[in-house]
């Protein structure tokens, strides 16, 4: 009951806030109805995906400051998890989905528990080495299709609403649009929680919070859990929407990155961070990648525009556009800028 | 049985080999690290560069792609101070995540300014003094010059640098940076200027590195991230920050990888039939690294924690 309040609560933010979430939110739900491009859809969904795992990253990596770049790895499980049991068994995706984070979440035990135990810049490259070896595995693994991946067939009677096949993508956008409400009440409801207290002490500063009796490290492997059910889910999805997987496409770094790259552009450790992040950078790939990709015969620039922008933001602004917001709010009111 | 002790020393001799370049590649990692804790993800992409700058400046100077080594060092190490007065000056400012993604930024940009300038295709030396030719040392153990010279310029490579690190001024003067910065500023050390020597240094050993493998490796803009990875295994291995560790761990790293294919010969050995590890070989590197910073943060001769 209190998780539920908490989670429909949003008194603290002002009002102006609420009101523009109120009209995204709006826009996001007529979308659909509005004169638009296929590609103009493929990029909302890859928006809501990408908020999704923004979302899920920002528990671990904002919230409790630990940067975590090995998340293509969970994406990976659920996504397969989906595939395999499709394929193999013709278990539908409402079934798959719960599996495949389940399974997420206990990889996710089983390697945070050693994985915690370092700090920063090590904690990093761990998540990242551990994802190389689970990528790899898959590509040798004949069992999940080895390199080439797995293709899911095609139900003979669509729309398919258990198996989540449909022959227009609104359908994929809504199902999505849903998962991205549940994503927020969620957070919401963890911002005010227990743990998103304790978190936050961690990240302020640990030692303080472990001598007032904070159990650091497996607050930090709780909120890893969630951020990796997120991110899972999404897998399992992608799966479905994309009928083909293979390792290269669900679990490679550069996925981990982005992941990450979005919840601090957006500004991590905040509700809106990732959402703004990916409505930022999401767009901005897809769009680049159209117009200067391979066959505009400048392969690569789209990548170096993007590059600069990452190196850019880093360097002004690490704290992202809700940092800017705030400190700009912060000076307004004569204070200094909460972090 | 004669084949395979011909397939374990060739798995030997090789390992020994790449470990030697291996442990060029990490230097130039573990020197950043010890001096100023930040972890550079763009260390392959200085790599892919010097292999670059071998590639293409040998044809053009006609001259033997070995002495060309000088030149990849020094684009190495002006990439290295352009990045860091550029950029690593500024991302010092903000919070460790600053420092993962600024240099991912730049992996990035290297990484497609080479793929729009000179094409996905991997390129390999062709010509050259020692190209082709090889030496035959007892049954089966055939030696390629090329690998040959990369490992005895490498060891001379990180001589240098160790000689410059542990035994002249600027070394010392690095060395107190790295122990204590706030205090190397007191006593009149410019830490900023340390702190762009120290990219200086790693990003000419790294290039000559890159200059050494490209006689035998092939060079694409993607190469970079295997060596990245590599390298902060062998970093780890070695422990963050030290110059002997990156050298043992190099080694060790360079059999490990290299000793798969005497796996293979093992697997075939009385009739037995062994599942082949080979294509394993990379996956053992990140497990290494996985396994040491769990268990042994500090790596093996690492005295920063």
């Amino acid at each position: 009951m209190e998780a539920i309040k908490n989670a429909l609560d949003f008194s603290d933010f002002p009002r102006l806030d609420l009101s523009l979430a109120g009209a995204v939110f709006a826009f996001l739900l007529l979308f659909p109805a509005l004169p638009h491009s296929s590609f103009a859809m493929a990029t909302m969904i890859q928006f809501l995906m990408f908020s999704l795992y923004g979302m899920g990253w920002n528990t671990i990596g904002g919230y409790a400051g630990q940067v975590d770049l090995g998340k293509a790895q969970y994406n990976g499980i659920g996504a397969y998890t989906t595939a395999v049991m499709m394929v193999r068994w013709d278990v539908p995706f409402w079934v798959s989905m719960p599996v495949g984070m389940a399974l997420a979440v206990g990889w996710s035990f089983l390697i945070g528990y050693p994985l915690f135990r370092l700090k920063g810049h090590y904690f990093s490259i761990a998540t990242i080495a551990t994802s190389l070896v689970l990528k790899d595995l898959f590509e040798v693994w004949d069992f999940v299709g080895a390199a080439t991946g797995l293709q899911i067939p095609i139900r003979s009677k669509l729309p398919d609403f258990l198996y989540l096949q449909f022959r227009h993508d609104y359908y994929y956008y809504y199902i999505l649009l849903a998962l991205f409400v549940v994503g927020i009440l969620y957070l919401n409801a963890f911002r005010h929680s227990r743990l998103g207290f304790q978190l936050r002490a961690i990240k302020d500063n640990e030692d303080v919070a472990k001598s007032l009796g904070i159990d650091a490290h497996w607050c930090k492997i709780k909120a890893y859990a969630v951020a990796t059910a997120f991110v899972a889910v999404v897998g399992s999805f992608h799966a479905c929407y994309n009928f083909n997987i293979e390792p290269e496409d669900v679990m490679s770094l550069d996925l981990s990155v982005l992941i990450a790259m979005m919840a601090l552009l957006g500004g991590a450790g905040s509700l809106w961070g990732p959402i703004i992040g990916a409505a930022i950078l999401v767009p901005l790939k897809s769009y680049m990648g159209d117009w200067l990709g391979a066959a505009s015969g400048l392969e690569g620039l789209n990548l170096i525009i993007y590059g600069g922008i990452i190196m850019l933001i880093a360097a002004v602004q690490p704290r992202g556009v809700w940092g800017m917001v705030e400190a700009v709010r912060a000076r307004r009111r004569g204070g200094y800028a909460a972090s | 049985m004669e084949t395979l002790f011909a397939e374990l020393a060739k798995s030997l001799v090789s390992g020994l080999i790449m470990g030697m370049v291996f442990a060029l590649v990490a230097l130039g990692l573990t020197v950043i690290f010890g001096v100023m804790d930040v972890v550079n993800f763009a260390h392959g992409e200085f790599l892919m560069i010097g292999m670059y700058t071998t590639l293409l400046t040998s044809p053009i100077l006609k001259v033997d792609p070995l002495v060309t080594l000088p030149l990849a060092g020094l684009v190495g190490a002006a990439l290295g101070v352009m990045c860091y007065y550029g950029l690593v000056r500024f991302l010092l400012r903000g919070p460790m995540v600053a420092q993962l993604l600024g240099t991912f930024g730049l992996m990035l940009t290297l990484r497609n300014l080479a793929l729009l300038f000179l094409g996905s295709e991997p390129q390999i030396v062709h010509e050259g003094l020692l190209v082709g030719k090889s030496y035959v040392f007892g049954p089966g153990i055939v030696l390629e010059s090329t690998k040959l010279a990369a490992a005895l310029l490498s060891i001379v490579s990180f001589a240098v640098v160790w000689w410059l690190i542990r035994r002249t001024k600027l070394g010392m003067a690095l060395t107190a940076t790295s122990l204590d910065a706030e205090g190397a500023r007191y006593m009149g050390i410019s830490t900023e200027r340390m702190n762009a020597t120290a990219w200086a240094i790693g990003g000419a050993s790294v290039s000559i590195a890159g200059g050494l493998l490209v006689n035998f490796w092939p060079v694409d803009p993607n190469v970079g991230l295997l060596f990245t990875m590599i390298a902060f295994a062998t970093v780890a291995l070695g422990g963050f920050g030290s110059i002997r560790g990156a050298f043992y761990a190099g080694v060790i790293i360079g059999l490990i990888v290299y000793f798969p294919p005497a796996w293979d010969a093992l697997s075939n050995f009385g009739g037995l039939d062994w599942p082949s590890i080979h294509s394993f070989k990379y996956t053992f590197v990140y497990l290494i690294y996985f396994l040491i910073m769990v268990f042994r943060p500090q790596g093996l001769f690492g005295w920063k924690q």
